[in-house]
C-alpha cells in the first residue's frame, strides 16, 4: 500500500471521528441535565461511604424520591413554558382534604382530581386570558387555596372515613414498591412521552422558548398553557390525594415543605426558569438528588437548619453553574476588564 | 456519631467544591462543616448508668428553630448521655409528610425505640403502624396521640394541654366571679393537637364552670406574636372594643401579641381578664407588672428530660404509665416564686 493511498483513508477517519466528536458535543449541548448527573454522582458516592443504608433500605429513598418528585414532574410542564405555579402545594392541601371529606374514597378521589384540574384552568385563564404575570396569579391562587382548605376542613384535619384502606394503600404494592412509587414512575413515563414523543407536549418548548415565534408558527399557545397549568394542578392534586391515603387524613396545614422542594428539584435538573429548556429526567435526576441528600442526612442526625444549608447551597451551585449564567458572569468580567484597562 | 455526621456534611461539601468545577465556576456555597457540627444534637457520650447502650430515634416537630425547641433539647440530650442512649434526632418543622417521611427512615435504621412527638396527630397512625410490624417500640412526648392510636404506643410523657386549657379557663372564671362578659380568643395552629386539646380545654371548663363569659370571637394566632397581634386586633374591630373585657391566648408568646393589640387601641391591659398558658420568659414579667392575669406553667425542660426518661424505662423493661407535667397556675400571687421560674 503506497503513502497516497493510505492518506485519504487516515483523512477519512479523521473527518468520521471529528464529525462523531461534533455530534457528541451538539447532543451533549443540547441537554441541560449535565448538572443534575454530576450531582447525583457525587451524591451517590458519598451515601453510598457514609450512610450505605441509604441503599440498603431503598423504598425508604424510593418513597422520599416520589414525595419531593412528583409535583415537581407537573411543575416541569408549568416552567418549560416560561410560567411558575406557586400554588401547587395549596392545590395539595385543598385537594386532600376535599378528598377526605366525602365517605367513599372513589368520589373523593374523582372530586379532588377533578379540584386540580379546575384550580389548573382558573391558574391557566388569569395567567393567559385576563393577562395576569403566572407568579401574581398563582401567588393569589395560594393564598385562597391555603384559606378555602381551612374553611372547608373546618380548621382542623380530616380524617379518612376508612383509616385501614389508607393504611393499606401506603403498604408496597409489586416487591418493595408502594402505590406512591409506582404512580410516580407512571407519571414520569407519561409526561415524558408527552413532552418528547407528542406534537402538543413538543410544542411547550416552542411556547418557553420564544412565546411570539411560536404564535406566529400557528402553534396554539393559549391552549399550551391551558393544558401546562391542568398538568400542573392535575398532578398537585394526585399528590394531595397520596398523601391523604398514605397519612389516613387530610392536613389543611400541608405541603408547606413541597413548593420549594419541587422547585429546587426542577431547578437542580437543569429546567430552566425562563422556560424552553430542560426535561422531566432532569426534574427526576433533581428529585434523586435532593431525596438521596435528605435521606442521607436524617440517617446522619443532621439537624434539618444544616438539611438546609446543604439543599440551599446545592440549590445556589446550580443556578450559579448554568451555562447562561456563567456567559453572563463572563461577560461582565470582560465588560469590567475592558473598562478598567481602557484610556 | 458526631464525627461521622461533620465528615457527611464535609463530604458533601467536597461534592460541592467538584461540582464547581463540573460548572466552571469558582464559588464559595460550601457548607461550612463546623457551623454544621455546631448545630448538631447528637447525644452521644459514655455515662451510662448501666453501661448498656440504646440507639433511639427522636421524631421531633420542633428543635433550635423554637424558642421551647431550644431549652427542651439541651435536657433532653444530657439525660440521654447519662443514661447511654444514642439520639438521632429530627426536626419535621410541623411538616406531617415531613415527619412521616422521618418516620419511615426511622423504622429503616432499626433504632431500640422510637420517641415521637407528633407534628399533627390524626396522621400519625401509618407510622406507628410501620414501627409497631417491625418491632420497635414508641413512646409519646409533649402531645399525646389520638385515644384510638394509644394501643400502638408504651406511653405518653408531657404536658396535659387539655388539663392545661382548663386550667387557664378555671383562672378566667374566678376573674370574671359572676359578672357577664365577653373575651377574645387566640389559638395555636392550626390542626395541631396541642392547639386542639388547649382550645377544647379552655371552652369546655368556661362552658361548665363560667357560662357568664362568652367567647366573642376566635382566630388562631399560629404560636407566633406577630399573627396574634393582627388576629387581636382584626377581632377588636369586628366586635367592637366596647364589648370587649378580656382575652384568652393558648400561649404566651400570642398573649404578648394580644396586650399590644389592647395598647394600639388604647385599651389597658391591666383592666382585661387575660389569660394564657406557658409561664415563658415573656409571659411571667407580664404577670408580674399585671398585663397578664395568669399563665400555666409548662417547664420544657421537664418535658425534654422525661421523654428521655420514659423511654429508658421502656428499653429497660420497667412498667411504665403516663406521665403528665402538673399544671401549675402561675398568677401576680406566686409569679415570683423559685418553684415557677421561667425557663423559655
Amino acid at each position: 500500500m503506497t503513502d497516497t493511498q493510505t492518506q485519504p483513508q487516515h483523512a477519512e477517519t479523521d473527518d468520521a471521528r471529528s464529525d462523531l466528536i461534533s455530534r457528541v458535543r451538539t447532543i451533549l449541548g443540547r441537554r441541560t441535565e449535565g448538572r443534575a448527573v454530576a450531582l447525583l454522582s457525587v451524591v451517590v458516592v458519598i451515601t453510598a461511604i457514609t450512610e450505605p443504608i441509604v441503599f440498603t433500605s431503598y423504598e425508604v429513598t424510593l418513597g422520599r424520591i416520589a414525595l419531593i418528585g412528583l409535583v415537581a414532574l407537573g411543575l416541569t410542564a408549568v416552567i418549560l413554558m416560561g410560567e411558575l405555579d406557586l400554588a401547587v402545594a395549596s392545590t395539595l392541601a385543598v385537594s386532600g382534604v376535599i378528598m377526605a371529606s366525602f365517605e367513599s374514597i372513589t368520589i373523593g378521589i374523582l372530586a379532588a382530581l377533578g379540584t386540580g384540574l379546575l384550580i389548573g384552568v382558573v391558574n391557566a385563564f388569569f395567567v393567559i386570558v385576563v393577562g395576569i404575570n403566572s407568579f401574581i396569579a398563582t401567588l393569589g391562587m395560594l393564598f385562597f387555596l391555603r384559606g378555602a382548605a381551612f374553611v372547608i376542613s373546618g380548621e382542623a384535619p380530616v380524617r379518612l372515613a376508612n383509616v385501614d384502606a389508607g393504611i393499606a394503600f401506603g403498604r408496597p404494592l409489586i416487591g418493595p414498591l408502594s402505590p406512591r412509587m409506582l404512580i410516580f414512575i407512571a407519571a414520569f413515563v407519561m409526561l415524558h412521552i408527552f413532552l418528547t414523543r407528542v406534537r402538543a407536549g413538543r410544542e411547550f418548548y416552542a411556547v418557553g422558548g420564544n412565546r411570539e415565534a411560536a404564535h406566529d408558527a400557528g402553534i396554539p399557545v393559549t391552549r399550551r398553557v391551558f393544558t401546562g397549568f391542568m398538568i400542573s394542578g392535575f398532578v398537585a392534586s394526585l399528590a394531595g390525594v397520596i398523601n391523604t391515603l398514605e397519612r389516613t387524613a387530610a392536613d389543611p396545614t400541608a405541603g408547606s415543605a413541597v413548593l420549594l422542594a419541587s422547585f429546587a428539584a426542577a431547578i437542580i435538573g437543569g429546567v430552566l426558569l425562563n422556560g424552553g429548556r430542560g426535561s422531566v429526567f432532569g426534574t427526576l435526576l433533581g428529585a434523586s438528588s435532593l431525596g438521596l441528600l435528605q435521606v442521607a442526612l436524617t440517617l446522619s442526625g443532621v439537624q434539618v437548619d444544616v438539611q438546609n444549608i446543604v439543599i440551599g447551597s446545592v440549590l445556589l451551585l446550580a443556578v450559579i453553574t448554568d451555562p447562561s449564567s456563567l456567559r453572563a458572569a463572563a461577560g461582565s468580567m470582560r465588560a469590567l476588564v475592558r473598562s478598567r484597562s481602557g484610556p | 456519631m458526631q464525627m461521622r455526621r461533620s465528615r457527611l456534611v464535609g463530604l458533601f461539601a467536597a461534592g460541592a467544591m467538584v461540582l464547581v468545577a463540573c460548572g466552571g465556576a469558582a464559588d464559595d456555597g460550601a457548607v461550612d462543616s463546623a457551623d454544621a457540627e455546631g448545630d448538631t444534637t447528637d447525644a452521644d457520650g459514655g455515662g451510662a448508668t448501666d453501661g448498656e447502650e440504646f440507639d433511639v430515634f427522636a421524631l421531633l416537630p420542633q428543635g433550635n428553630d423554637q424558642p421551647y425547641g431550644t431549652t427542651y433539647l439541651p435536657p433532653m440530650e444530657a439525660k440521654a448521655a447519662e443514661l447511654g442512649i444514642n439520639l438521632t434526632i429530627t426536626n419535621s418543622q410541623y411538616d406531617a409528610d415531613t415527619q412521616a417521611s422521618d418516620c419511615e427512615v426511622a423504622v429503616a435504621s432499626r433504632p431500640d425505640l422510637i420517641i415521637l412527638w407528633p407534628a399533627v396527630g390524626d396522621t400519625i397512625r401509618p407510622c406507628l403502624s410501620a414501627a409497631d410490624a417491625a418491632g420497635i417500640p414508641v413512646t409519646i412526648t409533649n402531645s399525646d396521640v389520638n385515644p384510638e392510636d394509644k394501643d400502638l404506643t408504651e406511653a405518653f410523657s408531657g404536658p396535659d394541654t387539655y388539663g392545661q386549657g382548663a386550667a387557664s379557663a378555671e383562672i378566667m372564671c374566678d376573674l370574671a366571679g359572676g359578672d357577664e362578659i365577653g373575651i377574645i380568643m387566640v389559638n395555636g395552629l392550626t390542626g395541631n393537637s396541642t392547639a386542639i386539646n388547649r382550645e377544647s380545654g379552655f371552652e369546655e371548663t368556661i362552658e361548665a364552670e363560667c357560662p357568664n363569659v362568652t367567647i366573642l370571637a376566635r382566630q388562631p394566632g399560629d404560636w407566633n406574636k406577630d399573627d396574634s397581634q393582627i388576629a387581636a386586633s382584626e377581632m377588636i374591630t369586628a366586635v367592637g372594643a366596647e364589648n370587649i373585657d378580656g382575652a384568652y391566648a393558648a400561649d404566651d408568646t400570642m398573649v404578648a401579641g394580644v396586650i399590644d393589640a389592647f395598647i394600639a387601641r388604647d385599651m389597658d391591659p391591666a383592666d382585661l381578664y387575660i389569660t394564657s398558658i406557658g409561664n415563658t420568659f415573656l409571659g411571667n414579667p407580664l404577670v408580674s407588672d399585671g398585663s397578664l392575669d395568669g399563665t400555666v406553667f409548662q417547664s420544657s425542660s421537664w418535658d425534654g428530660e422525661n421523654a428521655v426518661v420514659l423511654a429508658h424505662e421502656v428499653l429497660t423493661g420497667q412498667a411504665v404509665e403516663d406521665l403528665f407535667m402538673p399544671s401549675v397556675k402561675v398568677t401576680a400571687d406566686n409569679a415570683d416564686d423559685p418553684d415557677v421560674a421561667p425557663e423559655w
